[in-house]
């Protein structure tokens, strides 16, 4: 299932490739990230990266920021960093320890102290 | 590839237990190997004590440690934003807390770059010497995870000890060891905040340019210009960098300074499609349609990956001389 998904996605980008012009800077030329060695020309799903910037904006949305702010947030970022959002924003680690950790630490606490004081 | 990680901050109300987190850890130097590294090889060229006392301090409330951080390096970098203004730009409230991702993103909207460091106590040491203020993610919970965004603005080698910013603490002062436990479990995340026309002292040519293609296209051609003015300086053989000043020129309407950038670039690198295409386009565009011809014809590479863009370039020229001709042939 998930090579076939990667096989289809792969054929998806080389035929939008094919059939889409590369990105240019304006009419005519060719942008600077084109001339990078590491870029590999497959990153440029071009469109992808337009459907995903709406959602991150919307995601950023239901996260708490106004809609305003969510669009200019998000036009700051690069296609690549938007696709990487698109996947952190759900399951990036919270930045706190969750409640049921501190439930397990204080079950744990009171176990320790019932068997070591009890007695 | 892009430096975006996953995690979250949110900063702590207590941070006066980085003492405690010292004591800990004090027993700890096999678990922290780059320090170890750092006692036998100090970095070349590193003094042993650096610190920046200018650089400001923003005390954070209500877990608001990733704009307290950004306003630091921003306001140290010469760009005064209002902690207010970075708070709507990366804190998420659902989170209480800010997205690197997000850290490097918003000082491009404040004309600044921003660059992730390599995960090296070396290239942190090196930037706070150069100078530049740095922010790091650290780990700073007791018992769980407890994200959290401080600035580095000095070290002291002899008494192993690193300065910083941190939270409401003015000036936190944590050992080498205990500093490089809580950096290390965010894989030493660590960035720097500079204006266009600067470079980090460790940057990575490569790198550099992607933070700098970043800061262009959020930050429009003119400080494009600037960026990749600097770095075309400090790498002359750098394609990219040709490329990308040359293309922000020519937006500016500046075409003469963008074919003699390109021409210059062709020189080092006469093979590039990109180059001479983009040479073809702007001297066309200055109406020298002869000579754009005689430069797009040394491009036609079918099995080139640009053949298409250099096929309508080559198109255009032609349409444009024909014009040229039935004018003035009127």
């Amino acid at each position: 299932m998930k090579t076939s998904m990667k096989k289809l996605t792969c054929r998806v980008l080389v035929v939008s490739l094919m059939t889409l012009s590369f990105q240019t800077a304006q009419a005519g030329l060719i942008g600077a990230e084109q001339a990078a060695p590491a870029t590999a020309s497959t990153e440029r799903a071009l469109i992808l990266s337009t459907l995903d910037r709406g959602e991150v904006a919307s995601q950023l949305q239901a996260a708490g920021v106004d809609p305003q702010a969510a669009r200019e947030r998000v036009a700051a970022m690069t296609d690549q960093e938007v696709r990487t959002m698109a996947q952190d924003i759900q399951t990036a680690p919270a930045g706190a320890l969750s409640t049921a950790g501190w439930v397990a630490i204080i079950a744990i606490a009171a176990l320790v102290w019932y068997f070591a004081y009890r007695k | 590839m892009t430096p975006a990680g996953a995690g979250f901050s949110g900063s702590r109300r207590r941070v006066a237990s980085g003492g405690t987190l010292a004591l800990l850890l004090a027993g700890c130097a096999p678990l922290v190997p780059q320090t170890v590294a750092l006692r036998t090889g100090w970095p070349d060229g590193v003094p042993r004590s650096v610190e920046l006392r200018d650089v400001p301090f923003f005390p954070d409330q209500d877990y608001q440690c990733g704009p307290a951080a950004l306003a630091t390096v921003l306001t140290a970098s010469g760009a005064s934003v209002p902690m207010k203004a970075l708070v709507d730009e990366v804190w998420l409230p659902s989170r209480r807390g800010s997205l690197q991702l997000e850290m490097l993103a918003a000082p491009r909207r404040h004309g600044r770059v921003s660059y992730r460091l390599a995960p090296a106590y070396g290239d942190l040491l090196r930037e706070v010497a150069a100078g530049n203020p740095v922010i790091v993610l650290q780990d700073v919970g007791l018992l769980g995870t407890q994200w959290h965004y401080a600035v580095v603005n000095g070290f002291d080698y002899e008494s192993g000890t690193i300065f910083l910013r941190s939270g409401t603490e003015h000036r936190l002062e944590l050992p080498f060891t205990a500093f490089e436990r809580s950096w290390m479990k965010g894989q030493y995340w660590a960035m720097v905040v500079l204006p266009p026309d600067r470079i980090a002292a460790t940057a990575d040519e490569q790198r550099w340019l992607e933070s700098v293609a970043a800061f262009a296209r959020a930050g429009g051609p003119e400080a494009g210009v600037s960026a990749y003015q600097a770095a075309l300086k400090r790498w002359p053989e750098s394609l990219p960098a040709a490329i990308g000043l040359a293309n922000h020129l020519h937006a500016q309407g500046q075409l003469g300074r963008a074919a003699t950038v390109l021409a210059e670039a062709r020189r080092r690198h006469p093979q590039s499609i990109i180059v001479l295409n983009n040479l073809a386009q702007t001297l066309s565009d200055q109406g020298r349609h002869a000579e754009a011809l005689a430069v797009i014809d040394q491009a036609m590479d079918p099995a080139s990956p640009f053949a298409g863009d250099v096929r309508s370039t080559r198109q255009l020229i032609l349409e444009r001389l024909q014009r040229g001709r039935s004018a003035s042939a009127r």
